[in-house]
């Protein structure tokens, strides 16, 4: 209070010239100090996409996407792990989309807002802050060991299912609420029962929020190393892929664990392949981004509320 | 209402409850799978030599240069090891040949007097056992005729990598019987306050066989404080993370000390950058260029943290090397401080993202208040917008922290992977620590999981380490859900 008194004064008519210029150079100082740092910190960190894209960019070529590795890794493409990335991310979406859209829409329709709903939101909130390597020991203690399904594509799936699960239900639970009340209450007016509400009205408005949110969480959580190190991975991939519902119970190459275990192993792999793999996980990732930026947008112009 | 509503309905609060129980669930595995650290047992190795009066002061029974050396080491105490090789004694005829002194290790009989001259246990084999178990290893020591001093050195000394002082029982080396006629004062000496030892006793002859089994009757025991519960726990505040020695250590400090380090200095780094980025796109930046920089920004968080290790590895390390390396005698680029650098990449698009959606729901009106008092931008920013803000700010550079903490690629690959505890009391030493190779909680368990056997009590140190996390990483974002409720989640 006593500030804005003291500033009251100050910019009143009795206050000098100087004492005027001093506030506006203070001013400027601080807005100026503040949109350098901005504009460092952002272009320092998207500088990281640049070198990425300028170091793999001359690397990646047709046949090196779409070659499996030659000479123990030594050459040739990464085609085994960008499929296994592939199988990685439907697999998990396959599985999260039901149960997370599901958890989802209890949380906004469901749980109302007490004491309950409260702890129900710490929980997933815990759940939504809790490191992947945890995920992955997880993964390992229950899909692999306990239910004895081996390092598979199957416990990968399921491990990382889990990790993107909270994103999932925060979205859809936010999807859902966006969905303005006067369409509840025009559907309640036409006398809808609550089920029919959400079938015909809450989830074909909220879908294009759910599923981008679902993408995008499945595409972070494809670019994710420890869960896959702890419950699907493998190194060595030859172009003899398993085929057929084999693929479940096999493991399977994939994209960040080629550049984790390619580490663990000690510089076997050239720069060049790392820089080519490093940058299709990025493309990877940024793409669904890119793609989910753009249909959030699209939708955006569409809708008249 | 339908029938198949109804099932509809019950499907939604069933999957709902199962959601918000994973938590609970996840944690419920990890702890149990932890448990098999509890399984630990508590190996012991002593090794007891006889050495001449004469010996060179360096001779020590770790160094076996004499046949009369015996490995004392952790057995059954029940008598016989499955492993246990029962040899026969040596006779005088033969001990003449090739040693004067010896000492056997013999398995305890609860009467001395019964105790066969003739045989004898080496124990070269570590058969671990539960820290509640008392056990007694008895040794038997004699001289041969042609020994020519009046006494003779006992000498004890740990087996290589033991450490006495950690070890969850008080270990006593005892003198059970004197030989008849000799005179000698009984003794008890407690190994960890003398951890190696000499001590100088009158010699006794064996001039036959018979007689080898009335010599000296030396005892170590290992007589437990504990249980093997609290040894372990007690195990994992030690200050050395090494699991694949003979005596494995897993004291997790040093760990949790780079990992916590690390952190610190990530977030010191990240959060300014990170308020200010946020504070620029949400109060400075004109709408035409937040709409361009706020996916920017998304998109920057969602570069795969495996990425930016490699990144780090590539680029941060090799410059920081040339940079300042020689000025802090930098080994190599992968250190402590690099990693904090690249962790902060990893938090700023964290931190500035929440921030942002934080200052979002500072009322316009207050803005429009401070405004019409005639306050200044920075004015309103510093007196209206971040202290209204500030929980909600704590909350995000919270959750930024927690995102640090358990990140394991960038840790892995720019850490340099030494499990070595960092210095904090002095400037220097701090300064030192951080340019050396270290390795945090989350690296630990993912590049270690890939070399233990499954269900083995290193296995379960592991999920002990991963419970850990767990709880800093959920604690802290209760904390965070806690102070910046209505800022960060509305709810």
């Amino acid at each position: 209070m006593e500030s804005v008194t003291e500033n009251l004064l100050v910019t009143s008519r009795t206050s000098s010239t100087s004492r005027r210029l001093w506030r506006k150079l203070k001013d400027a100082f601080f807005i100026g100090a503040l949109r350098v740092i901005a504009i460092v910190s952002i272009a320092s960190v998207l500088a990281i996409i640049g070198v990425i894209i300028v170091k793999g960019l001359p690397v990646i070529s047709w046949s090196f996407l779409t070659s499996p590795p030659q000479e123990g890794m030594t050459a040739g493409g990464i085609y085994p792990m960008i499929r296994g990335s592939l199988l990685l991310m439907v697999g998990t979406l396959i599985i999260v989309l039901p149960i997370g859209v599901l958890g989802g829409i209890f949380l906004a329709e469901y749980a109302g807002n007490n004491l309950f709903s409260r702890v129900i939101h710490a929980s997933i909130v815990s759940l939504a802050g809790t490191p992947s390597v945890i995920f992955g020991l997880f993964g390992l203690a229950v899909f692999v060991i306990m239910m004895k399904m081996g390092v598979s594509l199957m416990a990968g799936c399921l491990t990382l299912a889990l990790f993107t699960l909270p994103s999932v239900v925060f979205t859809t639970e936010n999807a859902i609420r966006s969905v303005p009340e006067s369409f509840i209450e025009a559907g309640m007016a036409l006398g809808l029962s609550r089920w029919q509400i959400m079938w015909k009205i809450v989830l074909p408005n909220a879908l294009p929020g759910i599923l981008t949110g679902v993408v995008l969480s499945t595409g972070r959580a494809a670019g994710e190393a420890p869960p896959i190190l702890l419950t699907a991975g493998i190194y060595y991939a030859t172009g003899n892929l398993p085929k057929g519902w084999d693929i479940l119970k096999q493991p399977v190459a994939n994209l960040p664990y080629h550049l984790a275990e390619g580490y663990r192993q000690g510089g076997v792999i050239p720069e060049e392949i790392v820089w080519g793999t490093c940058l299709t996980l990025m493309l990877f990732v940024l793409s669904l981004n890119i793609w989910a930026i753009m249909v959030r947008l699209g939708v955006r112009r569409k809708q008249r509320w | 209402m339908r029938w198949w509503e109804g099932i509809a309905h019950a499907t939604v609060y069933v999957t709902g409850i199962a959601v918000s129980l994973a938590v609970l669930i996840m944690f419920y595995y990890i702890a149990r799978e932890s448990s098999y650290a509890f399984r630990q047992s508590f190996s012991w190795g002593y090794r007891l030599a006889l050495l001449p009066a004469d010996a060179d002061p360096s001779v020590t029974p770790n160094s076996a240069p004499y046949s009369s050396l015996v490995a004392v080491n952790a057995e059954g105490a029940d008598g016989l090891d499955e492993r246990e090789e029962a040899l026969t004694a040596p006779t005088i005829e033969q001990m003449q040949n090739e040693s004067a002194l010896l000492a056997t290790a013999t398995p305890l009989v609860s009467d001395p007097s019964q105790i066969r001259g003739d045989e004898l246990y080496r124990d070269d084999w570590r058969a671990p056992q539960p820290a509640e178990k008392e056990r007694r290893i008895l040794v038997l020591g004699y001289a041969a005729p042609s020994y020519p001093h009046r006494f003779m050195y006992l000498a004890w000394e740990p087996d290589h990598s033991f450490d006495p002082q950690l070890a969850p029982y008080r270990l006593l080396l005892r003198l059970v019987r004197a030989p008849q006629g000799v005179a000698v004062q009984p003794f008890e000496i407690d190994l960890k306050r003398h951890p190696t030892g000499r001590l100088l006793l009158p010699v006794w002859v064996a001039r036959t066989d018979s007689e080898r089994a009335q010599g000296y009757l030396f005892e170590v025991a290992a007589v437990p404080y504990t249980t093997t519960f609290w040894a372990t726990l007690r195990g994992l505040i030690g200050t050395e993370w090494a699991p694949t020695l003979i005596y494995p250590r897993y004291g997790m400090l040093p760990l949790l000390t780079a990992t916590t380090l690390m952190s610190l200095l990530a977030m010191l780094l990240a959060t300014p950058l990170g308020v200010a980025t946020a504070i620029y796109l949400s109060e400075i930046a004109s709408p035409r260029t937040r709409e361009w920089l706020k996916p920017a920004l998304e998109l920057i968080a969602s570069v795969p943290s495996v990425v930016l290790g490699y990144f780090g590895l590539m680029f941060v390390a090799p410059s920081l090397q040339h940079g300042i390396g020689q000025a802090l005698e930098m080994q190599s680029g992968r250190n402590l401080l690099t990693t904090s650098i690249v962790l902060a990449f990893l938090a700023i698009p964290v931190v500035a993202s929440v921030t942002e959606d934080v200052l979002k729901t500072v009322p316009e009106s207050l803005r429009e208040s401070a405004i019409a008092l005639g306050l200044s931008s920075s004015e309103i920013l510093w007196k209206v917008v971040l202290p209204t803000a500030r929980a909600g700010i704590v909350a995000a550079v919270l959750i930024g922290a927690a995102r640090v903490y358990g990140e394991t690629m960038i840790v892995w690959i720019l850490s340099g992977g030494t499990a070595a505890m960092p210095a904090l009391h002095t400037p220097s030493a701090f300064l030192s620590s951080l340019v050396n190779s270290t390795r945090g909680i989350p690296d630990t368990i993912a590049i270690e999981m890939g070399n233990v056997t499954f269900e083995s009590v290193h296995y379960g140190y592991l999920f002990l380490l991963g419970l850990v996390l767990f709880c800093v990483t959920v604690v802290a974002n209760l904390i965070a859900l806690r102070i910046g409720r209505r800022q960060v989640w509305r709810v």
